[in-house]
């Protein structure tokens, strides 16, 4: 239930161009607020940027400039390795560790085994999958399934904010249809506050109370869902809804 | 009796038949292949000459800078294949220096060798290139592991463990990597190779036996050496590609 603001974040990096290493803005000066349990989608071409601030925010980078605050605190001022717990990452292509899927389940906890094993039973079956799952071997699993027990591995650690990077770009539209469920679900049921990319306009109003359009590293509209994707103010929302903007373009 | 100046210009015949084959077969290395005789020549000329008079002074101060040069010439090369060299620099001499001053006190302390420099610098030559092989090794394959497992790292990362716990699999790929050619020799030692120490003394006129029970003991010497350099050169390496906050920095 944590609240999340990005205040003028900036993200350079160093780029290669020919020999020569280039500076680029990957995010450029990004504000940003996500209200408590709410879902808001992002979107944007690629190379906007989206990832990015999704990285930044879970401190696997760190911003150039600017700040970014969890429930009022520069999560600069908060231990990384608890932030990391609390703000969870789940990727765009699930990683699974070698071994069955309860050693996945178990990845980086200090817990009894017996209240693991409750645990694990619980978190699996919050994404739909039951325990005889546990056994299974996880290099085995089918991208859906691995995604679901990277979503499971992700809970087990009790965050308050799920960050989802285009968790279903590898699904086929049945298991997409299936995520996007349990995304609305573990909103209301845990309380999720949840950051969620997608290329995927209807994907973003079929979730998301509110969306942010990044284009090359700027914000250039937010707003309710609905209203945004159907009724672009910005003229760069317009083209990039209507499939119009090639990523060097602005 | 081989060592005379006359049975080393002999053996030129050897070479002269390696510069045959490569002008013959416009190999286009008859350069490459003088100056080697030449450099190796001078180079081994010159390492007897110090030798003998390291030898003769028989002073544990030289005995110790010896060997201090030769960690320096093993630290530099094994650096050398990483991109950050001068980090790799630091990092393979710490290691090769760690793991061949412990191998060898270890040895001076069970009083298995005594502090006789025609004992010490040559066990140490050999510590310190299988030390280096095991440096280089580690600096390469950890630079792999982290290039080519990032997303594996990052997942771990991202679910608040430490960067030594993240890159465990790694660690303990890279030191297996590292050990290797050390395993390796251990399994075939005596059955497919005679290893350097034992052929010398063999050479030089002592009993088989003799020679095997100093072998036995280089390649215990060996391994634990070894061992050292891998896991120093593993951990060390690795704690360059991150950040305090436990972030995964690689180009």
């Amino acid at each position: 239930m944590f609240k999340i603001e990005l205040k003028k974040v900036t993200r350079k990096r160093a780029v290669k161009e020919g020999n020569n290493l280039k500076e680029m803005e990957v995010l450029k000066g990004v504000d940003l607020s996500v209200q408590p349990e709410e879902i808001c989608t992002i979107l944007g071409p690629s190379g906007s940027g989206k990832s990015t601030l999704l990285r930044l925010i879970n401190r696997l980078e760190e911003v150039s400039s600017g700040s970014i605050h969890l429930d009022g605190i520069d999560i600069k001022e908060l231990e990384v390795l608890n932030l990391r717990k609390k703000v969870s990452l789940v990727f765009q292509v699930p990683v699974m560790f070698d071994g069955k899927v309860e050693e996945n389940l178990r990845f980086g906890l200090k817990v009894s085994d017996e209240k693991s094993d409750e645990e694990m039973e619980k978190c699996l079956n919050l994404v739909s999958l039951d325990s005889n799952f546990l056994k299974r071997d996880s290099q085995e699993l089918s991208i859906g399934e691995r995604q679901r027990v990277s979503l499971a591995r992700t809970l087990m650690h009790k965050p308050e904010v799920l960050l989802l990077d285009e968790p279903t770009s590898a699904l086929d539209p049945t298991a997409t249809l299936q995520i996007e469920k349990l995304i609305k679900d573990l909103n209301q049921e845990l309380k999720l506050t949840i950051l969620f990319i997608t290329h995927n306009l209807s994907q973003a109003q079929r979730l998301g109370h509110r969306c942010v359009i990044l284009i090359a590293g700027e914000k250039v509209e937010e707003g309710d869902s609905q209203v945004v994707l159907q009724n672009p103010n910005n003229p760069l929302s317009q083209k990039f809804i209507r499939g119009e903007l090639v990523k060097e373009e602005k | 009796m081989i060592g005379g100046i006359k049975e080393v210009l002999l053996a030129l015949v050897l070479v002269a038949v390696s510069i045959g084959i490569s002008y013959f077969r416009k190999l286009d290395l008859e350069k490459d292949l003088l100056i080697g005789t030449l450099r190796s020549f001078v180079q081994l000329i010159a390492v007897g000459y110090a030798l003998e008079l390291v030898f003769d002074l028989n002073n544990l101060w030289l005995i110790l800078l010896v060997i201090l040069i030769m960690v320096l010439v093993g630290g530099q090369t094994a650096g050398s294949r990483t991109k950050g060299s001068l980090k790799g620099f630091t990092i393979s001499t710490f290691s090769i220096g760690v793991g061949t001053f412990f191998t060898l006190g270890a040895l001076l302390l069970l009083g298995v060798i005594t502090a006789d420099p025609k004992y010490v610098i040559p066990l140490a030559g050999m510590t310190i290139g299988n030390s280096t092989n095991a440096a280089a090794l580690a600096l390469e394959r950890m630079y792999s592991e982290m290039k080519n497992k990032k997303d594996q790292i990052e997942q771990a990362l991202s679910l608040g463990v430490t960067s030594t716990q993240a890159v465990e699999h790694s660690f303990k790929a890279t030191v297996r990597a590292a050990m290797i050619p050390t395993l390796n020799l251990m399994k075939i030692v005596g059955l497919v190779q005679l290893p350097g120490a034992m052929t010398g003394m063999i050479l030089a006129g002592a009993s088989p036996l003799q020679a095997v029970k100093l072998q036995i003991i280089v390649v215990y010497m060996l391994i634990c050496a070894v061992s050292i350099a891998a896991v120093i050169t593993s951990r060390l390496s690795q704690s360059t590609y991150f950040t305090k906050y436990h972030q995964l920095v690689i180009s």
